[in-house]
């Protein structure tokens, strides 16, 4: 049943790049990350469904890139909070496997998935109308202005979650 | 115990790390969007309060045991706090099979809540088990974080080997002064019916033989034969092994030493053990539930320690192997040091009968089925059966009990064997 939700949610990841360009790129990249996630969400494996998912990012930015549509906060929101659900949940799944699982396990583990997930959602939002009041702003600054900001916006970001992570508890 | 991060931070790191370099190289705002929810989940999944703590029973239902009886294992949790999620893992020690549940487990507590959790062990072979207590792991949201404990609870299970029905005992030759089963050839104080003679002074009135004494015109008494106990040592052979683990010819034999035990104590008889292995060990004779226990207990942890020095029969005092005692030796008879210490034992006139376990069986569980093996068991076979016949000729008592089939059919054999040879002497 696990695998199932897995599988489904790997294809939901692979099906979001096609829903904005179904090109033979993108078909092809789109294609692998399903192969391979759904391999990996049967075989309970994590290192083979990162890989997926990293395969369906990219083909979700060769997608935007090919296509240049208008920014849509929301499938990007849908698209990134499927991938917080698909690692949770094939990590859960490998880590129950086989093993007796108590009552309420599933239904609270899933309550507190989507809690979390329904929080980025939020700040997503939060980031983007942020980002629609800066746009105006910004619009007079040249193009290496801002990628130089976003590059440091990014580097900062994973090096705070990194900081996060591996410092020592209280 | 505290909190520290898991693999899956970095499967969620390398799908940040990608969004974020992506949305930079193309400088699409919405793949900055997509690594929000990520980064989101790092942060709330990372844990800064203490790990939540939990109350544990630890209860085995049993603290002995015979081989192929199973014992329960009942752990008890109590929540003070909410617990999100635990994973309890109660390591299974090896000759130890999960008869029933899981060994691994998943729970969800809330603050007061309690849970219990049942498995049943089945316990293969003879060994003292140790059960320490369950693994702990507490998960974080999302299980990026996880905490570590190992709740110690050590109890050992004594898994004794398992005692089979045995009517067709080795009769010791000869008995003790205290009462037993055995029908003695001394006359005194029984039930079984001995000679006639005629009255004497002294004699008790329910001993006179009236059909006896009407025949022949004077009064006449019937004696008894006393019923007397024996003394039997077992003689357990611990230089050699082979075999697989909790199937191996000292498993085999030490099953065999505690059905002969459990059925000669039965007969009230006083019975010793002797372990004549690398360390020399004994359970000097005794009678009772107590000795029985002395006896099992010794059983559990007859072992193999291997030594070159060859150990003497003279080293047992006499009140640990009594001249009047029969002593039935249990071995493969693979080294030669036991050979001799058995021949030694007959040539001094003691009751030896010797059950010969054969090693054949054990040793082909442990080697792969094929031509060859089959060839070389069938060798081994005809050649250890050279060795018997050639120790019978000796003057040995030898039983030979392949350890597959009963031990009770052995035995009957040998019952017929000694019941000519005492008419006959």
């Amino acid at each position: 049943m696990m695998r199932l939700a897995a599988v489904v949610l790997v294809a939901v990841v692979a099906g979001i790049p096609l829903e904005i360009l179904a090109a033979p790129p993108v078909t092809w990249l789109a294609g692998a990350a399903l192969v391979i996630g759904s391999v990996g969400a049967l075989a309970l494996s994590m290192p083979l469904v990162t890989a997926g998912a990293s395969l369906a990012l990219i083909a979700y930015t060769l997608a935007l890139t090919a296509a240049r549509p208008v920014a849509d906060p929301i499938a990007s929101v849908v698209f990134g909070g499927t991938l917080v659900l698909l690692l949770a949940l094939v990590h859960f799944a490998g880590r129950i496997d086989g093993a007796l699982v108590g009552p309420g396990v599933i239904a609270g583990q899933l309550r507190r998935w989507l809690g979390i997930v329904a929080l980025g959602a939020v700040a997503a939002g939060g980031l983007a109308a942020g980002g629609a009041v800066l746009g105006p702003i910004l619009v007079g600054a040249s193009l290496p202005v801002v990628v130089v900001a976003a590059a440091l916006g990014a580097v900062l970001t994973v090096a705070g979650v990194i900081a996060l992570v591996t410092a020592p508890s209280a | 115990m505290s909190w520290h991060p898991s693999a899956l931070n970095v499967s969620f790191l390398t799908l940040v790390g990608w969004a974020l370099f992506l949305a930079v190289l193309t400088g699409r705002a919405d793949l900055v969007i997509v690594a929000v929810p990520l980064v989101v989940a790092v942060m709330v999944g990372r844990r800064r309060t203490a790990p939540p703590t939990l109350r544990i029973d630890h209860d085995v239902s049993a603290e002995r045991l015979f081989e192929d009886q199973r014992a329960t294992v009942t752990l008890t949790l109590r929540a003070d706090e909410p617990v999100p999620l635990v994973e309890l893992l109660e390591p299974l020690p090896s000759r130890v099979r999960l008869e029933r549940g899981r060994h691994h487990a998943f729970f969800s507590l809330r603050a007061g809540e309690e849970v219990r959790w049942e498995l049943a062990l089945h316990c293969v072979g003879r060994q003292r088990l140790q059960l320490g207590g369950p693994h702990l792991r507490f998960w974080g949201p999302l299980g990026l974080s996880l905490a570590e404990a190992r709740y110690r609870a050590p109890q050992t299970v004594a898994v004794y080997p398992e005692l089979v029905p045995l009517r067709h005992l080795p009769r010791p030759m000869r008995t003790q002064t205290f009462v037993g089963n055995y029908v003695s050839p001394v006359q005194g104080e029984g039930i079984e019916p001995g000679d006639i003679r005629p009255f004497a002074p002294g004699d008790h009135v329910r001993h006179v033989n009236w059909r006896a004494t009407l025949r022949l015109g004077t009064l006449h008494v019937t004696q008894h034969h006393r019923e007397r106990n024996a003394d039997v040592v077992l003689l357990l052979d611990t230089l050699s092994d082979v075999g697989p683990s909790g199937a191996t010819v000292v498993d085999v034999a030490a099953r065999a030493a505690a059905t002969l035990a459990a059925a000669y104590l039965a007969r009230k008889d006083r019975v010793g053990l002797i372990e004549y292995g690398g360390q020399l060990r004994w359970v000097k004779p005794g009678s009772g539930r107590a000795q029985f226990q002395r006896l099992l207990d010794t059983l559990l942890d007859a072992s193999v320690v291997f030594t070159y020095v060859t150990r003497d029969v003279d080293l047992i005092p006499p009140r640990i192997l009594p001249p009047q005692a029969l002593v039935v030796a249990l071995s493969p008879l693979l080294d030669a040091r036991f050979v001799r210490a058995a021949t030694d034992l007959a040539a001094r006139r003691f009751d030896l009968v010797v059950l010969a376990v054969s090693p054949v069986a054990p040793a082909r569980a442990a080697v792969p089925r094929g031509r060859v093996a089959d060839l070389a068991a069938r060798l081994w076979t005809l050649e250890r059966r050279a060795q018997l016949d050639e120790l019978r000729r000796s003057g040995l008592t030898i039983v030979d009990w392949d350890g597959v089939g009963p031990l009770d059919v052995a035995l009957a054999a040998l019952r017929q064997r000694r019941q000519r040879s005492v008419l006959a002497g």
